[in-house]
């Protein structure tokens, strides 16, 4: 049996990984544009210049030797012929029994900006990404990032550590909108600014303005212009499946997949980003897992498919944020703070609905699982903050634990 | 694999294995158990021992999993689950202190290390002594105990 993997990300190591261990005689054979396995979580990592190429790596240097995979690195697919069975890369084509598409995701442009063929505009979701801007940021004076998600704030981080003054602009009024309520966010908006980095939030971009091939400011709305000679987009992503177009793989924004991430294919299994299902790297790991398990004929469903959960780490504050970050309505909301620690749980009914804890997050994984499962808390007896796992435990007979109930 | 077993009926809540874990881990000269600094976060304990809402002790160990969410959560390859020996090791100089292990942990066992918060504080089975772990040898009740289990 051949299995063949498009894409070296999360969910095409993770599901090589689980081929390897479940067949140990198979052939498989990964392809991605990619031309270093890297971690696109670290790639802040790798512009602030705290870790070269290979520290960014999430594999060992003997991964592909060890597990006897076969990689075709830095080629990007271009076609998959699913009636012959064929990958289509430039000048070849890889033929398979089995085939994973974890192609992941790209960075998506501003409408204003996606006619523009400017050299100064930057996404950030590669590695070559991250050497591109760490090379045009030496020169760079004004650089804007636009959005202050994940990504955005990672860039600004990034760039403030190898002295640039980014300013960073998003249309909510708050940073990290997505992931932290106004407290939580403010508390590292201080440390950015400190960091050399400034805000422009709660306004809407009107225009992106070019000029010889670059754009050389920005007009919010009001009028409002900023000059800029370097642009991060960091608005989101979408599925790269660019590469299906005119295939008969059927798509809806992502790849379509049923519970066993199967494509309406015969053969072919979707994992990772490029699903749409999800966007973060625990899920797409498990997704990789899940279809490399139907790969090898052992049938298995993606269940654990809560994707509303982040954790974050700017200038040594970790945070961690679950389901809601503020309250809707008819949800309750408990706030525990000091001057290093906040805790803010929402609550409906007996069930925990939202967590966003700062600072201190020490022991506070099974936070994820009051929230994912809908656990009702009502009998645990005792406050909110004093929850843990010792109030659902249960050990089971080989050792590990349990949640009872 | 061996894993460290919990009975909880037998805990009494002592915490010997929480200090013989900070001796264990200890940074600095190791010094006998007196000399301990049990206020210097760099000695911080890997297991804990927490109370329910009726006041029982239930003793928190990492399990090393068979399914470790933190390993799958791991996105630099610092957290790993060791083929042969089973255990779950965290390589410090690896991790890029993003924490999704942290929340992951189905129960709340690993937490990133006090002092600093750049890495994972978690049981490494004690492999620098090649023995049972330090807390299981400290435990005088038989809440712990160490047993090879099939995974
Ligand atoms: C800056 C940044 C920071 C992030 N931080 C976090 C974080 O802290 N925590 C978290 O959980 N998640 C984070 N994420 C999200 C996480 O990185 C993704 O969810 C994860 O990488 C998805 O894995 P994947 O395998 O689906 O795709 P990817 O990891 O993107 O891998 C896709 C692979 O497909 C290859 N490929 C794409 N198109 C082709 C083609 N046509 N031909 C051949 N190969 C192709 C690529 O080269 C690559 O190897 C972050 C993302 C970014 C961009």
């Amino acid at each position: 049996m051949k299995h063949v993997i498009i894409g070296a990300g999360a969910a095409g190591i993770a599901a090589a990984e689980t081929i390897r261990r479940l067949r140990s005689n198979d052939e498989i054979v990964i392809i991605s544009a990619d031309d270093a396995v890297h971690s696109r979580c670290m790639l802040h990592n790798f512009i602030s210049g705290e870790r070269d190429e290979k520290g960014i790596s999430h594999i060992s240097d003997e991964f592909f030797v060890k597990n006897n995979i076969r990689w075709v690195s830095g080629k990007a697919v271009e076609g998959i012929d699913t009636a012959n069975k064929l990958v289509r890369i430039t000048g070849g084509a890889e033929p398979y029994d089995k085939l994973l598409i974890a192609t992941g995701a790209e960075s998506i442009c501003l409408p204003h900006a996606q006619s523009l063929n400017a050299e100064n505009i930057f996404g950030l979701r590669h590695l070559r990404d991250a050497k591109a801007i760490r090379e045009y940021a030496k020169q760079a004076k004004n650089i804007i990032i636009i959005g202050a998600g994940l990504v955005g704030m990672d860039a600004a981080y990034a760039l403030s550590q190898i002295g640039k003054k980014p300013v960073i602009i998003d249309r909510a009024e708050q940073i990290l909108a997505l992931n932290l309520d106004p407290y939580a966010a403010n508390m590292y908006m201080q440390k950015f600014e400190k960091a050399g980095c400034s805000f422009v939030l709660g306004r809407e971009i009107n225009q992106v303005n070019e000029n010889a091939g670059k754009v050389d400011s920005i007009t919010l709305n009001f009028g409002q212009k900023l000059p800029c000679d370097m642009l991060v987009m960091a608005i989101g992503s979408s599925p790269s499946i660019g590469f299906l177009a005119g295939s008969d793989i059927a798509c809806n924004g992502g790849i379509t997949v049923d519970k066993y991430l199967a494509t309406n294919i015969n053969d072919i299994y979707a994992a990772g980003d490029v699903t749409g299902l999800s966007g973060i790297w625990p899920n797409a790991v498990k997704q990789g897992e899940t279809a490399a398990s139907n790969m090898c004929g052992q049938p298995a469903t993606y269940d654990d498919t809560f994707a509303e959960k982040n954790t974050m780490n700017y200038f040594g504050i970790p945070s961690i944020s679950l389901g809601k970050v503020m309250p809707g309505s008819g949800d309750t909301v408990q706030v525990r703070k000091d001057k290093d620690k906040y805790q803010k749980i929402i609550l409906n009914g007996g069930q925990v609905v939202g967590v966003v804890l700062q600072g201190n997050i020490a022991h506070s994984g099974f936070w994820l699982q009051l929230v994912k499962n809908e656990i009702d808390i009502s009998k645990a007896n005792k406050s909110v903050f004093n929850l843990s796992f010792a109030d659902f435990y249960g050990v089971k007979e080989d050792g590990e634990y349990m949640w009872v109930l | 694999m061996k894993r460290i077993m919990v009975d909880a009926q037998n805990c009494k809540g002592c915490k010997n294995c929480s200090i013989a874990c900070m001796q264990s881990h200890r940074k600095d000269n190791p010094g006998g158990f007196h000399s301990l600094d049990l206020a210097d976060p760099a000695n911080e304990s890997r297991n804990l021992i927490l109370l329910n809402g009726n006041d029982e002790y239930k003793p928190l160990f990492c399990r090393h999993c068979a399914q470790p969410e933190c390993v799958k959560a791991c996105m630099s390859g610092a957290m790993e689950k060791d083929s042969k020996t089973g255990y779950v090791r965290h390589n410090a100089a690896k991790c890029a202190s993003c924490f999704m292990c942290v929340m992951s942990c189905p129960y709340g066992v690993i937490k990133p290390d006090r002092a600093t918060n750049s890495y994972i504080v978690k049981c490494d089975f004690c492999q620098q002594d090649g023995d049972d772990p330090c807390c299981v040898k400290a435990c005088r009740s038989g809440a712990i105990y160490v047993k090879e289990v099939q995974q």
